[in-house]
């Protein structure tokens, strides 16, 4: 076990080192410069050159991107464009704010879909179902930024019961943050909650249909036992799958979600570094994210094996 | 920073309506001390070092932290602030006189020593980011003559320096806090200002708050102490609908931009004063006249002749803001009533001048942008000429428009400055840093070096009104409309004084 852990974990290298390969040409080929940005109505060609030297942009391609990869490969992700603070520390600032809503996310996406997808299978055709289908149908079709602008509609405008956005830190007020993060959440988990309720009604209809599960209840196992420990557990590991993909993909929804409710977090740092050419923040924001999505499938290969012994890793 | 050009295109072309509301204090019984003010902030900010600020939302903070050696009021006439008094003793030597009761936030002096020390950081800084040296270019040296008088010896006459020292140029920080905090400077300028507030922290992407001054030098007229507000809260929120939102929420107190389509709607709201001045800043486009189509000045007037700026204002821009007559706005005192060249579109007339052509517009990709580019589109095509749109990645646009010159028409504002050069010398002299169209008339760089060299601001004025008659003219810039500078506040904010440079000096205001 520890073996394929190392194993896959090494494997882990190439592929970052091509993710660096692939940010790096994509960000350089955009057009636009990042002079322009800094300079904004102080622009002019003297102070653009020096801005190129210091930064490293007057040198050809390869050799920059050589000097990245060397600073790199010493920790070291750059200093950002826009207010020079090191990448790490601009990253770092902002990860626990994303940290906290992808957990409440994704918690949020779990306690609707298991739930809802273990009924929605055992009520299979009924009212119960439909609604549930339906419901999926709309979360899964619904953007997350449109989920949140109703949300603030709703709550924030109309009933006024939730702020309409901003964050306070855990460690100045539970309350307070709680009740910035519960709209944000919702936005943001709302695609994930559809697609795993789907997977579960599906999964656990399959698995019903199991002759064990008949087994189990000719035997007399009670029905809930059986729906508990024989078959949801069985049901799940293609969730965990799915699962797994969202907390690599949570980012990716951060970006708009984060955005829409002026949440700090890394989802909108990349989306203003973005428009700031902030060139060296980009970088390491999906350098970040790549790392994270395969730490995320390693995870989940090894949560299968948990869920099924029948899988083993040697 | 794209941000910093969607939020110029944005002030300029969504800033804010002409009409109701008005630049005064807003004052309901004696003014409460106390309590803390939350405002929204466009984009955040990258910088707290006036050296290397690019930013309006950076200035918005540094004038309620730093003090400037001069201030201005709600009709842009200079008032004392750091510096009591200024007096040109010739052409190139500046007196000014300074306060000698004035203390930074980390209790050192304010002195002719800190002005020099300020003064010649930001003219030798080799920071890359440096942006004041510009501002200061006319100055050859500071010197210190006694505590409380500072002089500044010129290279050469400059009638624009005074309006430079309101801004961040003129700003003085303290020299002890300088020198401790090194880079930090910018992030956190821990009791570097002698402002009406002082910083306490800053959460990027999150919050700034400021705290009051207790030993502010400035009162109100009634003797009191200012600031009347505890505290201050920044929060960048970059996203429009969600400023509304907080504003409608009360979980702002104060905003500067809306949404034009929303302006209605907030000047409706019980709980919300809009507010809006004239700017200083123009909105239109810029024509090539170093290649073909435009190096033909007919083409260029019949262009001109062509557009509807009417239907513009009206049509894109919820008619926030007024018709532009020339880089001259209504804001400034160099504005001239009279001068409408251009006021209806005359597609007759266009069509007699020059037609049968065609080229290519280009503009940022934003949406309003694009619409004003299709409105210009359609008007000229009623004067037979063939408008190409051209959307572009705002970096790429401003790369490609002031760098490269290669364009044949530019969709691009300014801003705006105190003084009318700033609207003018940079961008209509020949070689001029923002002369982004190449435009050149001898007769214009005659009238704007004259404007440069002379002191007295009655002298200035007609100076400033034939070179924009020129301008205008020979259509060296098409200008289009005039933003407005808004500010939306809750019900509660009072004291509040809206100058047309659209920063919120906050010493003043006080929460009911």
């Amino acid at each position: 076990m520890l073996e394929y852990i190392v194993r896959r974990l090494g494997l882990m290298v190439p592929t970052a080192f091509l993710v660096t390969v692939g940010v790096f040409l994509l960000i350089h080929l955009t057009p636009g410069d990042p002079a322009t940005v800094i300079l904004a109505e102080s622009y002019t060609p003297e102070a653009a050159a020096q801005i190129h030297k210091d930064l490293g942009l007057d040198r050809p391609l390869p050799q920059q991107y050589a000097l990245y990869l060397g600073r790199l490969l010493h920790g070291d992700l750059g200093r950002s464009v826009r207010n020079k603070l090191p990448v790490t520390q601009a990253i770092g600032e902002r990860f626990p704010a994303t940290l906290e809503l992808g957990i409440a996310a994704l918690l949020w996406s779990l306690l609707i879909a298991i739930p809802m997808g273990t009924l929605a299978a055992l009520r299979r055709g009924r009212v119960l179902d439909v609604v549930a289908s339906g419901l999926t149908v709309a979360g899964i079709s619904v953007p997350n930024f449109v989920v949140g602008i109703m949300l603030i509609l709703f709550f924030g405008l109309v009933l006024r019961v939730l702020p309409v956005g901003g964050f306070t830190a855990l460690t100045e007020s539970v309350p307070d943050n709680l009740s910035r993060l519960v709209m944000p959440a919702i936005a943001l988990g709302t695609f994930g909650a559809a697609s795993n309720m789907r997977f579960t009604r599906s999964s656990m209809i399959e698995v019903l249909n199991q002759d064990y599960i008949r087994t189990a209840r000719a035997k007399g196992a009670g029905w809930w036992r059986v729906v508990n420990r024989h078959a949801l557990k069985n049901a799940l590991i293609p969730v965990v799958t799915i699962v797994g993909l969202q907390v690599g993909g949570i980012l990716e929804g951060a970006l708009v979600t984060e955005t829409v409710f002026s949440w700090p977090g890394v989802g909108k740092l990349a989306v203003e570094s973005i428009f700031a050419k902030d060139f060296p923040v980009v970088q390491g924001i999906v350098l970040m994210a790549a790392l994270s999505f395969m730490l995320a499938n390693l995870l989940v290969d090894l949560v299968y094996a948990w869920l099924d012994p029948r899988i083993s890793y040697s | 920073m794209r941000r910093v050009g969607i939020l110029v295109a944005a002030v300029l072309f969504l800033g804010a309506c002409g009409g109701a509301g008005g630049t005064g204090g807003t004052t309901n019984g004696a003014p409460k001390t106390g309590g803390t003010l939350k405002v929204a902030q466009e984009t955040e900010i990258n910088s707290l070092d006036p050296n290397t600020s690019g930013l309006v939302v950076e200035r918005e903070i540094y004038y309620n932290m730093y003090d400037s050696l001069l201030g201005i009021d709600a009709k842009l006439n200079f008032v004392p602030e750091l510096a009591t008094r200024w007096t040109y003793t010739d052409d190139r030597t500046l007196v000014l006189t300074l306060r000698k009761d004035v203390k930074f936030q980390d209790g050192t002096d304010f002195n002719a020593d800190a002005v020099k020390f300020n003064l010649e950081r930001y003219m030798t800084s080799t920071d890359p980011a440096a942006a004041r040296k510009s501002d200061l270019a006319s100055v050859q040296s500071v010197e210190v003559q006694d505590p409380a008088t500072a002089v500044l010896h010129l290279k050469r006459p400059d009638a624009t320096l005074l309006a430079a020292l309101v801004d961040r140029a003129g700003m003085i920080l303290s020299p002890t806090a300088i020198k401790q905090l090194g880079a930090n400077l910018a992030q956190t300028p821990t009791g570097a200002g002698s402002g009406p507030f002082e910083f306490v922290e800053w959460k990027r992407d999150d919050h700034l708050t400021l705290k009051r001054n207790a030993n502010y030098w400035r009162k109100d007229r009634a003797g009191h102490a200012l600031p009347y507000l505890d505290q201050l809260v920044y929060r960048p929120i970059t996203d429009l609908n969600a400023t509304l939102a907080s504003l409608k929420t009360s979980d702002v107190d104060m905003a500067r931009v809306v949404a034009g389509k929303d302006v209605d709607a907030v000047k409706a709201d019980p709980n919300l004063v809009y507010r809006n001045t004239p700017s200083l800043g123009y909105g239109g486009f810029y024509l090539n006249r170093s290649a073909p189509p435009f190096n033909d000045p007919a083409k260029a007037k019949a262009v001109a002749l062509a557009v509807d700026r009417a239907q513009i204002l009206k049509n894109v821009l919820f008619n926030v803001g007024v018709v532009s007559y020339g880089p001259i706005t209504a804001a400034s005192w160099a504005f001239d009533p009279a001068e409408k060249i251009y006021d209806k579109p005359d597609p007759e007339k266009a069509k007699a001048t020059a037609t049968g052509f065609s080229f290519t517009l280009k503009t940022a990709n934003t949406q309003d942008q694009i619409q004003i580019g299709q409105l210009i589109q359609a008007q000229l095509a009623k004067a037979g000429i063939t408008v190409n749109l051209l959307p572009e990645d705002f970096g790429k646009l401003t790369l490609e428009t002031r760098v490269q010159h290669q364009f044949q028409a530019s969709l691009a504002g300014w801003s705006g400055r105190i003084d009318p050069d700033g609207n003018m010398y940079a961008f209509f002299h020949t070689g001029g840093s923002f002369n982004d169209g190449l435009y050149s008339n001898p007769q214009v760089d005659q009238l704007l070096e004259q404007g440069r060299a002379t002191t007295d601001q009655a002298k200035r004025k007609p100076l400033y009104q034939e070179a924009q008659r020129i301008i205008v003219g020979d259509a060296a810039y098409v200008f289009t409309t005039d933003p407005a500078t808004p500010q939306i506040t809750s019900r509660k904010v009072q004291g509040f004084t809206l100058i047309p440079d659209g920063i919120n000096r906050l010493a003043e205001v006080w929460k009911s």
